[in-house]
């Protein structure tokens, strides 16, 4: 007879088995836990904490291009948006793989001296946490300390930010709002500040030819005191540093500078030619620039004054109310002779001049190059800003303004929308060699031509710049913030971190 | 009847258990060898990982930061960033808070100014500062006095920034090493083989 082998002994392997099988799977289990914690932090966690504010940023680009159309494209800006208590919304917008969301908002809150609008905006960028719903790693780091909580706020079921601070984050309309899935949601606000166009004395977007052998460029700050020509040749005065800041700006490579250059010449990609050893600044061959064409900026808050509604013969014009740089008396003019004077006065309140602000409309030529062209004075205390869509032609002598602030006296030269025409802004000296004024010009898509020497105080911004005669040009460094805004720009950025 | 004697219930010979005995010292001590190794192993790698996400939290912090930063400098040993942040939410301890407690922790309207270098957005008339510092084996953030460990390692963290000013814009370099503990001999090429690198641009108008 033969004994079966006994079964306890198969028992004995089948432990040894299990406990073997157990130890590999708490081994490999603790190995999986910790990798799936650093999976869901370093891939998960982090990659949508930094999607998020990525998301907030392009949130940020779509609001400020709107924010753009309001001075290139007027018509169309915030086009789709909700406009409500002052405050430009847009729906959210999802995009990429891993559906990113934002949305802005975007509200109107300053006007500066200028009367120019300075936008906020504020954005919201979402991105969702892929993986299972594991809080970071602050407990690899010892107690009491949160920096992953700290940093990358995730709301697993509820809105956080939400529910602690209210949808605006001020306090206001606190909601428990669930999720749908886990997330990470990044704030930033962003300012958008005008660009005003004067920021060098001379800009040309075409060719540059000038000026003559005996001119100069020079620059001063009148918030600092009257111009003197003896500043720039004296460094040990006090004013010497505004004294330097003529600088000329070529969006081309043809630059053919003569006369005294107190400041930098910029170029694209061009060689300055002939007395560049009387540039007294930098020469930057590579600083290309563009200029979009100027459009009628939006009137809808200016007050429409109806008389005078041309300028025919001696025209004078006394505004009924100050106004306001926001809000100026607003004439359209059919049309300004060529032999037109027109005279504006500032607004009298019981015998007190008033800061006032006017502005014009002159839907053809303003003067011509014939006769004695457009004579133009304003008295002190006037802000006069003259927009044209057709040509200019003056005598420097015959531009006056009383106030010598170059920034009191603007003229916008309105695009063609004709490309095949061209604009033309003329400046005759007449009076002699010293006769000028004080004025800004921008006119982005005009040939502007000086003749003779006439003495002037101010900036041009033009298409192709011509001038055969010896200028002295004075630049007004307080002008780097006067005018009408031509682009905006992003000037601050925050991010609410809450 | 003639009971047999079975032979599998017999007992080993010495022969036999020495050598059996011998056998499984040897698979045991290197099971155990194995096991310890692998244990070693697995602590470093995961301290390294732990390590390489802490690198990660330090970059990210640096980069929020500098982001929204008005003023950012460095110190001589690079291992030390001081940085201006603008005073976004109301506190209650600032005026507006003392004033009206209820505008505790909102957001502030900025102001515009101009100055000699430009406009200038300010959220209030100071600002907050932020220090990040090593101290021992931890970093520190240290905001108006209120100090975080962001990161802890005795891996030996250490931050690097560099603070590049230009013309028109300034950025910082940070490069964060570290030194994995499973190195015995601490070479500079252990530590450089760590090196995580970022560069943040201050978003803001630079003020300093």
């Amino acid at each position: 007879m033969r004994k079966p082998i006994q079964s306890s002994e198969r028992g004995n392997v089948l432990l040894c088995v299990l406990c073997t099988i157990l130890v590999v799977s708490i081994i490999g289990g603790n190995v999986l836990l910790n990798c799936m914690t650093r999976y869901n932090a370093a891939s998960s966690q982090v990659r949508s904490w930094k999607e998020s504010i990525d998301a907030a940023e392009t949130g940020g680009d779509i609001a400020y291009a709107e924010v753009r159309k309001k001075i290139l494209d007027p018509t169309h800006a915030f086009s789709g948006w909700t406009y409500s208590g002052g405050v430009y919304s847009n729906s959210p917008v999802t995009y990429g793989n891993d559906s990113l969301a934002t949305s802005a908002k975007v509200d109107l809150f300053y006007y500066d001296p200028n009367g120019n609008p300075w936008y906020r905006i504020r954005t919201t960028g979402t991105a969702p946490v892929l993986g299972l719903k594991r809080v970071g790693m602050d407990d690899r780091m010892g107690p009491n300390n949160h920096g992953d909580s700290l940093l990358r706020k995730i709301d697993f079921n509820y809105d956080h930010f939400v529910a602690t601070y209210g949808p605006n984050g001020d306090g206001l309309n606190k909601a428990l709002v669930p999720v749908s899935r886990p997330q990470v949601t990044r704030r930033v606000e962003l300012i958008s500040a005008p660009i005003t166009p004067f920021e060098a004395a001379i800009k040309a977007g075409g060719t540059f030819y000038g000026l003559g052998s005996a001119a100069y460029v020079d620059s001063y700050r009148s918030s600092t005191g009257a111009y003197d020509p003896n500043v720039r040749l004296n460094p040990n005065d006090p004013r010497y540093i505004d004294a330097l800041s003529g600088t000329v700006e070529i969006n081309s490579a043809v630059a053919t500078i003569m006369g005294n250059i107190y400041g930098n010449v910029y170029t694209n990609g061009g060689t300055v030619t002939k007395n560049t050893a009387s540039i007294t600044g930098i020469i930057d061959n590579n600083v290309p620039f563009s200029l979009t064409p100027f459009r009628m900026p939006d009137i809808s808050g200016w007050t429409y004054v109806s008389n005078p509604s041309a300028v025919t013969g001696n025209t004078t014009i006394n505004p009924p109310a100050a106004g306001s740089p926001e809000s100026p008396s607003y004439y359209l003019m059919t049309s300004f002779v060529t032999n037109g004077n027109l005279t504006v006065n500032a607004y009298n309140n019981n015998g007190t001049l008033q800061e006032t602000y006017v502005a014009m409309h002159v839907t053809g030529d303003v003067g011509s190059t014939s006769g004695q062209g457009a004579s133009i004075t304003i008295a002190n205390h006037v802000h006069l800003e003259v927009y044209f869509d057709g040509n200019f032609g003056a005598k420097a002598q015959n531009i006056i303004n009383n106030s010598g602030f170059a920034g009191n006296l603007q003229f916008y030269a309105i695009s063609p929308t004709d490309p095949s025409v061209q604009q033309t802004i003329d400046l005759n000296s007449g009076g002699g060699s010293t006769a000028g004024f004080a004025a800004v010009f921008y006119a982005p898509s005009a040939n502007f031509t000086v003749n003779g020497g006439p003495d002037i105080v101010g900036a041009i911004v033009c298409k192709n710049f011509y001038a055969n005669g010896n200028v002295h040009w004075h630049y007004d460094r307080a002008l780097d913030n006067t005018g009408d805004a031509v682009d905006y720009r992003l000037i601050s950025y925050v991010e609410d971190t809450r | 009847m003639k009971i047999k004697s079975s032979q599998n219930v017999a007992g080993f010979t010495l022969s036999e258990m020495l050598v059996s005995i011998s056998l499984s010292s040897i698979v045991l001590a290197a099971a155990i060898t194995s096991g310890v190794s692998l244990q070693k192993s697995f602590s470093a790698v995961d301290n390294y990982f732990t390590t390489h996400m802490q690198q990660i939290r330090i970059i990210d912090y640096l980069n929020r930061d500098v982001k929204r930063g008005l003023i950012v400098t460095t110190s001589v040993d690079l291992q030390s960033v001081t940085m201006s942040l603008p005073n976004y939410i109301i506190q209650s301890s600032d005026t507006e808070g003392i004033a009206n407690p209820s505008l505790v922790g909102t957001p502030r309207t900025p102001t515009i100014s101009y100055t000699s270098s430009g406009w200038q957005v300010n959220y209030s008339p100071s600002n907050s500062t932020v220090v990040y510092s090593i101290s021992g084996t931890s970093i520190l953030r240290t905001e108006n006095g209120v100090v975080t460990t962001i990161a802890s390692s005795t891996d030996q963290l250490v931050p690097s920034t560099t603070d590049v000013e230009l013309a028109n814009t300034e950025y910082a370099k940070t490069s964060v090493t570290f030194s994995p503990i499973f190195t015995s001999n601490g070479s500079v090429a252990s530590r450089t083989g760590t090196s995580l690198y970022a560069t943040a641009y201050l978003r803001n108008k630079r003020r300093g």
